[in-house]
């Protein structure tokens, strides 16, 4: 897929930022990620078009979204590895890869 | 051998369905793993289609260089066409071969990187994971011989009937593929497709990263871990089957091909992973260049049809142009070339358009430019040679296959291609050795160029293993049995110190 083809209509553009925004509420704020990287350039750098404005605004909500949510998920980890230790067997069970070695 | 159409607007019936995709001609290899289906490993190069992505294209890049009436103009390009144009002259056509050359040169560099970086992957992970590197006695159901004799006769018998038995299997997969495809059951295949990255993005990466975290000994949680997951499995899926950035699927891509490889590496018993790879250039060979191969009905069905060849079995390279294209453009440009784009499918949708794209690029010198070796001056040279020997040659009248006209995507690579090469140095590495692992990898890589080579000469899909794992083969067992040994004596007795 590419943004810059001139056979793409801004519409169908407007309408892929869409989908992406609305897709990242699945719990998917990667999808936000690319979304906002991927129209970044389309949304404040490209000439104006009739669907720009639009554009840009989820273009920021997707931002902001995915950076909320990487946030979110670095607190839990830390938040985690914090209290590992002292949560004991439910730690246990909730870990994926107990670190093995020193404590 | 084909025609290059001149940059006068030529309103032919063919140029009318400027817009729709159109098909082109490929490089095939086989795929063949059990999860990626048996379908094309393809290099496929499109010279001119018309397909989505018009902006940028590599012969733009260089787009002075290909008209000899107008050497260093940035001006519109004459393009190369197939079968198309005001007929087909023994200048020009020999011209193009030259210039195919050049672009071949340039294709191969945009291979290298995907190629480089999918062994990369698998190298890391085998010299990093033992998992992958060690036999835990599991054994994909294809291999019903596990090689565990005391004789090397014996394995070696067994390792032939294994490679039998997985080419069986490959090549039954594969004319399935054809079948489905060539009666349009196009909801099995892509069924088949989806089911094959989903396993591969969700199972896989899972045991992959299990793998990775327990050999680095990071700490993580299920939650995190589903989340990132989920978050991976479900983007890849959707730029794989469905519209993403480019780049993204083409780093999706790379990363399933290793994950595949190194499924291969680990389950495949050690002579049977040699003599599979053998086997493999073989029906490779065979499924493209055969008049009956699947994968060569396979590619001229799709250019029948005018398709594309489902993106999940093929990486792509000419996308990455449309990428630079979109940073590099100018603003301004865009509205103009939308209307220019609108009247051009009202009308002749073929050449017309072509001007502002060589304008575009012309303008902009990138590093491309001289990027694999080829400036403005070594083309001009060799134009020159060209004209002097060009009238002695004879041109073959056009293939069939290459009939119609496209736009160049660039060039092409099947998925199994990837996983192959990268089985082979991931093979290699597994024991240890990083001068026959280095070996391999720069065997692979002449291989590859070799292979785009002959499709500059051929013009038409061709395997694009043979080459690369003949190379790779004779390049690991060369420095494995008989460099390393040599070196270790040199420097056991001190010859260099």
């Amino acid at each position: 897929m590419d943004l810059s083809s001139a056979k793409v209509s801004g519409a169908d553009k407007l309408d892929l930022c869409r989908k992406y925004f609305l897709g990242g509420f699945a719990l998917l704020p990667f999808l936000w990620a690319v979304n906002a990287v991927w129209f970044a350039s389309l949304a404040f750098r490209a000439p104006p078009f009739a669907e720009q404005k639009a554009i840009r605004q989820y273009v920021l909500a997707s931002a902001v979204g995915a950076g909320l949510s990487l946030l979110v998920l670095i607190v839990w980890i830390v938040i985690f590895n914090q209290y590992r230790a002292d949560w004991g067997a439910v730690a246990d069970a909730m870990s994926f890869n107990i670190p093995t070695g020193q404590p | 051998m084909a025609a290059r159409e001149e940059p006068v607007p030529v309103a032919s019936a063919r140029n009318m369905g400027g817009s729709r995709p159109q098909s082109r001609e490929i490089q095939t290899s086989t795929s063949s793993s059990s999860f990626l289906p048996p379908g094309p490993n393809v290099i496929i190069r499109d010279p001119n289609h018309d397909g989505p992505a018009p902006p940028l294209n590599p012969p733009d890049r260089t787009a002075p260089s290909r008209s000899r009436s107008e050497p260093l103009a940035p001006g519109p390009p004459p393009r190369r066409g197939r079968g198309a144009g005001p007929g087909p002259e023994p200048v020009i056509l020999d011209e193009e071969e030259e210039l195919d050359l050049k672009y071949g040169a340039h294709h191969v560099i945009m291979l290298f990187t995907p190629v480089t970086l999918c062994m990369a992957v698998v190298v890391a992970t085998i010299a990093s994971v033992t998992f992958y590197r060690e036999k835990d006695g599991v054994y994909l159901v294809y291999t019903p011989f596990h090689e565990k004799n005391d004789d090397v006769g014996s394995n070696t018998w067994e390792a032939f009937a294994n490679a039998g038995i997985l080419l069986g299997v490959i090549a039954v997969m594969t004319f399935v593929l054809i079948f489905a495809y060539k009666y349009k059951c196009y909801r099995l295949i892509h069924g088949w497709l989806f089911l094959s990255s989903l396993l591969l993005l969700f199972l896989f990466t899972y045991i992959y990263f299990g793998e990775v975290f327990k050999s680095y000994n990071i700490p993580f949680d299920y939650i995190s871990l589903a989340f990132c997951l989920w978050n991976f499995g479900v983007v890849g899926m959707i730029c794989i089957h469905w519209k993403g950035p480019l780049l993204l699927q083409q780093a999706y891509l790379v990363f399933i091909s290793a994950l595949m490889a190194l499924i291969f590496i680990k389950y495949l018993p050690n002579i049977t992973t040699w003599v599979v790879l053998g086997a493999i250039s073989l029906w490779d060979l065979f499924a493209v260049l055969a008049p009956f191969g699947p994968l060569r009905i396979l590619v001229e069905t799709a250019q029948e049809r005018n398709e594309q060849i489902f993106p999940s079995l093929i990486y792509s390279a000419g996308v990455i142009y449309t990428l630079v294209g979109a940073a590099e453009r100018p603003a301004g440009e865009q509205d103009d070339d939308a209307t220019r784009n609108a009247q051009d499918t009202e009308s002749a949708p073929g050449p017309p358009r072509r001007p502002p794209r060589g304008q575009r690029t012309g303008s902009t010198p990138s590093p491309h430019d001289e990027a694999d070796g080829f400036d403005r001056q070594w083309v001009r040279q060799n134009q020159n040679q060209s004209e002097a020997s060009s009238q002695q040659r004879v041109i073959p009248p056009p293939r069939p296959l290459e009939m119609e006209e496209e736009e160049d995507r660039g060039i092409k690579l099947g998925l199994g291609d990837f996983i192959f090469y990268s089985i082979l140095v991931g093979k290699a590495s597994s024991y240890g050795d990083w001068n026959t692992t280095l070996a391999c990898f720069v065997a692979i890589l002449i291989g590859l160029c070799l292979t785009l080579m002959f499709l500059a000469i051929f013009r038409r899909a061709l395997p694009a293993l043979p080459f690369s794992i003949a190379f790779g083969l004779v390049f690991y067992f060369a420095t494995r049995e008989i460099i390393a040994p040599f070196a270790d004596t040199l420097s056991s007795q001190q010859v260099f110190f």
